[in-house]
C-alpha cells in the first residue's frame, strides 16, 4: 500500500492510502494526520483526516505544495507501525432500528444475536465530518458486513446509528442517509457552541451498549 | 440601530470571511459566493463590520427603522434604489431612519452584497457569523433572511478612507482548473472532451453547488462509481452517477464519495459563482503554480 501524495486544488494536498477501505488504510491514514499536526508544519492550516486519506490545507504565500509534500513524505510512519489508541467512550442505543429484522435475516442471525455480535467488542471511530458530528466506526466481522439499501431515505434524525458496509455511523444532525437503521441514542456529538464543537476523534474506541426503551 | 427585511430573493443570507478549519467536525467553511465583490463592497466604506448581506438575482427591499447607517453595494449588476430614487452600482451610500432600500434584478451576476458601517448583532457561531445553508447554523437563525425579520446592529465603526465606488472588470474566457484528485480514473478521451466541449449553467444553482447541463455528453455512460469518501474543497467538480457534473461552493458536503475529475482555481470560483444559469462555461486545465500566481 503505497501512499499517493497529490495535489486537490490549489491550497489542498491529499495523502491516500490504496482505494479501498481497509483497516490498515485507515489505520495510516489516522496515523500520519496525528503526525502532521504534532510536526506544526509551518503554513498547513488544516489537517483532515478521512476514511483512507488525509487533507492537508496551506496557505500557498506560506508554502508550496512540493515542498510540503517532502515534508509530509519525512512524516509517513514506518509500515506497522502501533497507533496509540484513542479515547474509550461507551454510548447507550436503543436498538428498535426498523430494519433490524431485515438485517437479522440477511446475516442469519436472531435479531438479539445480531445486536450482541454487534456489540461483541469496541468499534474504532475511523472518521468523522461527512455532517456535522457524524462519526463512522468499524469495521465489523464481514460476517456482519451488509451492503447499502437500494433505497436512499430523504432525512433521519438526530441520533440515528445506522449500519452498512461492515460498518456502524452515528448522526448528530438530520441527514438523508441510505445506510440501515439500527437503532437510535441521546448520545450527540455536535454542540456549535461548545469550544469544541465535537468530541469524538478518528482513532478514539467505542463501545456501543443496549439499553431498553 | 435596526433594519426591517420587506421583501428578499431565496437565499439571502448573513456572510462574513466564514469558518474555515471545521471540517472533521463535518462543517464547511461557508463565507460569500463572490468573495472579491464582498470585499469590495467593504472597501468601497473604508472602514466595514466583518458582516454583511449576500442577496440573490431576485434581489432585496429593507426599511432602515431608526438612526442612520452607512453601507455600501457591490456584486454582479443590480438596479438600486434608495427612496425611489435610482443610485449607481456599485455605491455608498448613507442611510436616514426611514430610508426605504430596493435592490431590483439587473444586467448580470447571481450574488450581491451589502456591507455596513456597523456590526450585524447575530451570535458568532464556530468563530463566525456566516450562514451555512448546508448546517443550517450560523447567520440569522442558521436560515436564509426573509419578509419581516428585523436585523440589529451593534455600535458605528470609526469611519475610514476609502476610495470612489467603480464597478469591476468583468473577466472572461474559460474558467481555470487543476485536475482533480480522481482524474486519473477517467477515460483519456473523456479529459480531452471536458476541456474541449462547453458546459451550461444549469437552473439548480445554490450555496452548495453549481449543477451544469452536459450538452455534449461528455459523462454519459462514463461508468461513475462510488469511491470510499474524501475530504471536499471548493471548486470541486464532482460527476454524479448519472454522468451530471457539479462544481462545489462554499457551503459544499464536507465529504464526497463521487468523483472529482478537476478542481476550479481559486482566482476563478468568483466569477463561476456569478455566471447565470444559461450561460456557457468551459474549463481550462492550468498548473497548481500557475493557480496560486493567480491568487496574489
Amino acid at each position: 500500500m503505497t501512499p499517493v501524495i497529490l495535489p486537490i486544488g490549489d491550497q489542498g494536498l491529499l495523502v491516500r492510502f490504496g482505494e479501498t477501505l481497509t483497516d490498515e488504510a485507515n489505520l495510516a491514514a489516522v496515523a500520519l494526520a496525528s503526525r502532521v499536526e504534532r510536526a506544526g508544519i509551518g503554513g498547513v492550516v488544516e489537517v483532515v483526516p478521512n476514511l483512507i486519506s488525509v487533507l492537508l490545507r496551506y496557505d500557498p504565500r506560506a508554502i508550496g505544495f512540493e515542498r510540503l509534500a517532502g515534508e509530509v513524505r519525512l512524516l509517513m510512519a514506518p509500515a506497522g507501525e502501533q497507533v496509540e489508541d484513542g479515547v474509550e467512550r461507551s454510548i447507550e442505543v436503543v436498538f428498535d432500528g426498523e430494519d433490524l429484522d431485515e438485517l437479522a435475516e440477511v446475516t442469519g442471525l436472531t435479531r438479539d444475536a445480531f445486536i450482541a455480535a454487534h456489540n461483541a467488542r469496541p468499534l474504532r471511530v475511523l472518521a468523522t465530518g461527512f455532517a456535522p458530528g457524524f462519526i463512522y466506526c468499524g469495521m465489523h466481522p464481514d460476517a456482519l458486513a451488509v451492503p447499502r439499501r437500494q433505497v436512499v431515505r430523504r432525512q433521519v434524525p438526530a441520533g440515528t446509528v445506522l449500519f452498512a458496509a461492515g460498518q456502524t455511523a452515528v448522526t448528530s444532525t438530520p441527514i438523508p442517509t441510505g445506510w440501515h437503521i439500527i437503532g437510535r441514542t441521546g448520545f450527540r456529538n455536535f454542540d456549535p457552541g461548545a469550544n469544541t464543537p465535537t468530541t469524538v476523534v478518528a482513532g478514539d474506541r467505542i463501545q456501543f451498549e443496549a439499553v431498553a426503551l | 440601530m435596526t433594519i426591517r427585511i420587506v421583501r428578499a430573493g431565496p437565499l439571502t443570507t448573513i456572510q462574513d470571511a466564514g469558518r474555515p478549519g471545521q471540517l472533521r467536525h463535518g462543517i464547511s467553511a461557508s463565507g460569500p459566493m463572490d468573495r472579491t465583490s464582498f470585499r469590495r463592497a467593504g472597501g468601497w466604506l473604508g472602514a466595514a463590520s466583518s458582516a454583511g448581506i449576500e442577496f440573490t438575482q431576485a434581489g432585496l427591499s429593507f426599511l432602515v427603522e431608526d438612526e442612520g447607517v452607512s453601507c455600501a453595494f457591490d456584486g454582479g449588476d443590480f438596479t438600486l434604489k434608495v427612496d425611489g430614487v435610482s443610485q449607481l452600482w456599485p455605491t455608498r451610500v448613507v442611510l436616514g431612519p426611514g430610508s426605504v432600500v430596493d435592490i431590483l434584478p439587473g444586467g448580470a451576476g447571481n450574488y450581491g452584497y451589502i456591507r455596513f458601517d456597523r456590526e450585524i448583532d447575530v451570535p458568532v457561531v464556530m468563530g463566525s457569523r456566516a450562514t451555512s445553508s448546508i448546517a443550517g447554523l450560523g447567520g440569522f437563525d442558521g436560515r436564509a433572511l426573509g419578509k419581516g425579520d428585523v436585523l440589529r446592529f451593534g455600535a458605528a465603526l470609526a469611519p475610514g478612507r476609502a476610495p470612489h465606488p467603480h464597478a469591476a472588470e468583468v473577466a472572461a474566457g474559460p474558467i481555470r482548473v487543476t485536475w482533480g484528485i480522481h482524474a486519473d480514473g477517467f477515460d483519456p478521451a473523456i479529459r480531452q472532451r471536458f476541456v474541449e466541449e462547453s458546459f451550461v449553467i444549469s437552473n439548480q444553482i445554490d450555496r452548495m453547488g453549481v449543477r451544469l447541463t452536459d450538452r455534449a455528453n461528455v459523462f454519459a455512460g462514463a461508468g461513475i462509481l462510488s469511491l470510499v469518501s474524501d475530504a471536499v474543497v471548493p471548486g470541486d467538480v464532482q460527476i454524479l452517477g448519472d454522468g451530471t457534473p457539479i462544481v462545489l461552493m462554499r457551503d459544499h458536503q464536507p465529504t464526497g464519495g463521487y468523483p472529482r475529475i478537476a478542481t476550479v482555481v481559486t482566482a476563478d470560483l468568483d466569477r463561476l459563482a456569478q455566471l447565470r444559469p444559461g450561460s456557457e462555461v468551459r474549463f481550462e486545465p492550468i498548473t497548481v503554480a500557475h493557480a496560486q500566481e493567480l491568487m496574489r
